[in-house]
């Protein structure tokens, strides 16, 4: 399958999604957007990603919410936790929820088209 | 009694020997008992003086009994009682002065062992004012010391508040109203207060002007000293006589002397206090400022992460539209990072006290509209109920930071519609700033105003806690007032009040006649 890799970048900062979406389209990835936890509960359900770049600290339903909500769905995409938080109770509690990596603001965008791509190859989904 | 007592001492000793008592330390009751084994000796004599002089002038008659030489006989009898009629006039002088002299050892010593009891308590005293800086216990510590020494029922400290009214800050022992307020000048207590003289008044005086008195409490008396120090007025101490005694003068100089080291000891505790708050205070500013070092860390992390994925990104691009789009996120990105550096030098600034605006009257509505345009640039827009003009007395661009920041602060926790409201009354403009969002709770409504507090610091909101102290301060360095309370109908309004500026000031004319 030539199928390029759904990635679903949750973020509420417009210009962090921009980017994101931009490097991963060079990377040969196929980027969805959400910018609040609403939003990419619904994406995740209709477009089935295979992985999620994830943003904690977003109104409404932030992203411990759709960590939680993702690990009751029957077929989870992998998640990337990608947060100003950087606290180590923060990353356990990322871990615990079932998170596969997680990334720190800022971070190298090459750094985390690695950890994307090595999440992926783990999860066995098609790498693009 | 001004005598030394090592004086006295000598002096008895010295009588003593005279006196014929070999004790070292002659008892009253001693020199009292020689006194009467001399007399009864004394009389011995005369009356055996007087018999051998009636049986001499009855041998005159007849022939003596005895020599019958009468004369010779008589004179020897006389000469006899004579001698030692000196010799016991004499030893009663020595006795006397001796007995004087033990009484007035005993007075003395009497006096020494009071003085003694008073020196231990005032060292008491200062032993709480040295050892607890709690100035509850110590006031606690030197109102029981001083009720012992004078045998009252109840005492208690009075402090003054705001130069104005007496109110008690401790209480020993019975007879005290614990909530007693006394207006200085009224009752014994104020009087004292007023005149700084201490006052000792009789039970009828006591009754009837209350001394801090519980009501109905019978009472034998009172006193009462001014506490100073460093010639500051601090407050006064009070004890109370029981029903059944009443104080002496003595025992006014005597609460007197206490007065110093209560004083002192309220002085010294103020202190410890003020230095303990302020300790608290420091802890409470270090705490929010590692606070604000992680709050300002995280919100570096936003921006800098765009900018970083925008210079990524754009290496992976050709497109020139593309690459216009990343130049104005770096634009972007790098002017909020500019912005919040701002901030933080505004109210480092602040902080300094060096920031004197410079005051000039200003149409506060123009610079709300011109204000609220700007928000409306960028995106935050708001509804307005402003008058025509409103002239105040401030500093324009300290003014448009306030709004700006209120603005802000309403769109990012609050709920739209937001609403911007100037109001005149008498001399004063209120200019509020409503949103509809969940409000701000009642015991919040303060602190949020603190520099670097921040209501729900873990919460998914960004910010550094620094937005409403540095409108607190431009506020109140432009001679204002802002505080925030509900919206009528819910949400939070942030209220800003000014002094209103007449249009035309008035200049009194000079007139030359």
């Amino acid at each position: 399958m030539s199928e390029r890799a759904k990635v679903l970048i949750v973020d509420d900062e417009p210009d962090v999604l921009l980017t994101l979406r931009m490097i991963l389209e060079a990377e040969g990835f196929d980027p969805l957007l959400a910018a609040d936890g609403e939003t990419a509960l619904r994406r995740v359900d209709e477009e089935r990603p295979d992985l999620v770049v994830l943003d904690i600290m977003m109104p409404v339903l932030d992203g411990w919410f759709v960590l939680a909500e993702l690990g009751g769905r029957p077929r989870r995409p992998a998640v990337v936790v990608c947060s100003a938080k950087s606290g180590e109770s923060d990353r356990a509690r990322a871990n615990e929820l079932g998170a596969d990596e997680y990334v720190t603001k800022p971070f190298e965008p090459d750094d985390l088209v690695v950890v994307i791509r090595d999440v992926l190859a783990r999860a066995g989904a098609q790498v693009a | 009694m001004d005598q030394l007592p090592v004086e006295i001492s000598q002096r008895i000793r010295h009588e003593a020997r005279i006196a014929g008592l070999n004790d070292h330390a002659p008892s009253i009751e001693m020199v009292e008992r020689r006194r009467l084994q001399l007399w009864s000796l004394t009389i011995v004599v005369i009356v055996a003086t007087g018999l051998t002089a009636l049986a001499v002038s009855g041998a005159t008659g007849n022939v003596s009994w005895i020599t019958g030489q009468p004369m010779i006989l008589a004179g020897g009898v006389a000469i006899l009682a004579i001698g030692f009629g000196i010799y016991a006039f004499e030893k009663e002088v020595h006795l006397h002065r001796l007995s004087r002299l033990l009484v007035d050892e005993r007075l003395l010593s009497n006096t020494m062992a009071k003085r003694l009891q008073m020196n231990t308590a005032l060292f008491n005293a200062g032993k709480a004012l040295n050892s607890v800086l709690d100035l509850d216990e110590v006031l606690d510590a030197i109102l029981a010391n001083a009720l012992e020494l004078l045998g009252g029922i109840g005492g208690c400290v009075m402090l003054l508040e705001d130069q104005r009214v007496l109110r008690v800050v401790a209480v020993r022992g019975e007879g005290v109203d614990a909530d007693a307020r006394i207006r200085l000048g009224e009752a014994i207590p104020g009087r004292v207060a007023q005149t700084r003289e201490a006052l000792r008044v009789p039970q009828a005086v006591a009754t009837a002007e209350a001394c801090a008195t519980a009501p109905g409490f019978a009472i034998g008396g009172a006193m009462c000293v001014p506490l100073v120090n460093r010639g500051q007025l601090l407050g006064v101490l009070t004890v109370l006589a029981p029903e059944s005694g009443e104080f002496e003068d003595e025992d006014l100089d005597i609460l007197s002397l206490f007065a110093e080291p209560v004083a002192a000891a309220i002085a010294k505790a103020g202190l410890y206090e003020a230095e303990r708050a302020n300790v608290a205070k420091l802890l409470e500013s270090d705490r929010m400022k590692s606070q604000f070092v992680a709050s300002v860390s995280h919100e570096l992390r936003t921006p800098i992460t765009s900018i970083r994925g925008a210079v990524a990104a754009s290496r992976r691009t050709d497109d020139p539209a593309q690459r216009e789009e990343l130049l104005d996120v770096v634009d972007r990105q790098s002017g909020r990072l500019q912005a919040m550096v701002e901030e933080m030098l505004v109210a480092a600034r602040m902080q300094e006290n060096a920031n004197r605006p410079t005051m000039q009257p200003i149409d506060l509505c123009a610079l709300v509209k011109l204000t609220a345009l700007d928000s409306h640039v960028a995106g935050r827009t708001v509804e307005l109920e402003l008058p025509e003009h409103c002239m105040v007395r401030a500093e324009p661009e300290a003014l448009r930071r306030v709004l700006t920041n209120l603005i802000e602060n309403a769109h990012k926790y609050g709920l739209a519609p937001i609403r911007v409201a100037v109001q005149v009354a008498d001399d004063q403009v209120v200019m509020s700033v409503i949103d509809r969002g969940p409000g701000i709770p009642p015991e919040e409504r303060e602190r949020i105003f603190e520099r670097f507090y921040r209501v729900d610091p873990n919460g998914t909101k960004p910010g550094m806690g620094l937005g409403l102290s540095i409108v607190r301060g431009l506020v109140e360095s432009c001679g204002g007032k802002v505080w925030v309370e509900e919206a009528p109908g819910g949400g939070a309004a942030f209220r800003v009040s000014l002094r209103a500026n007449a249009l035309t000031e008035s200049h009194p004319e000079v007139v030359h006649v």
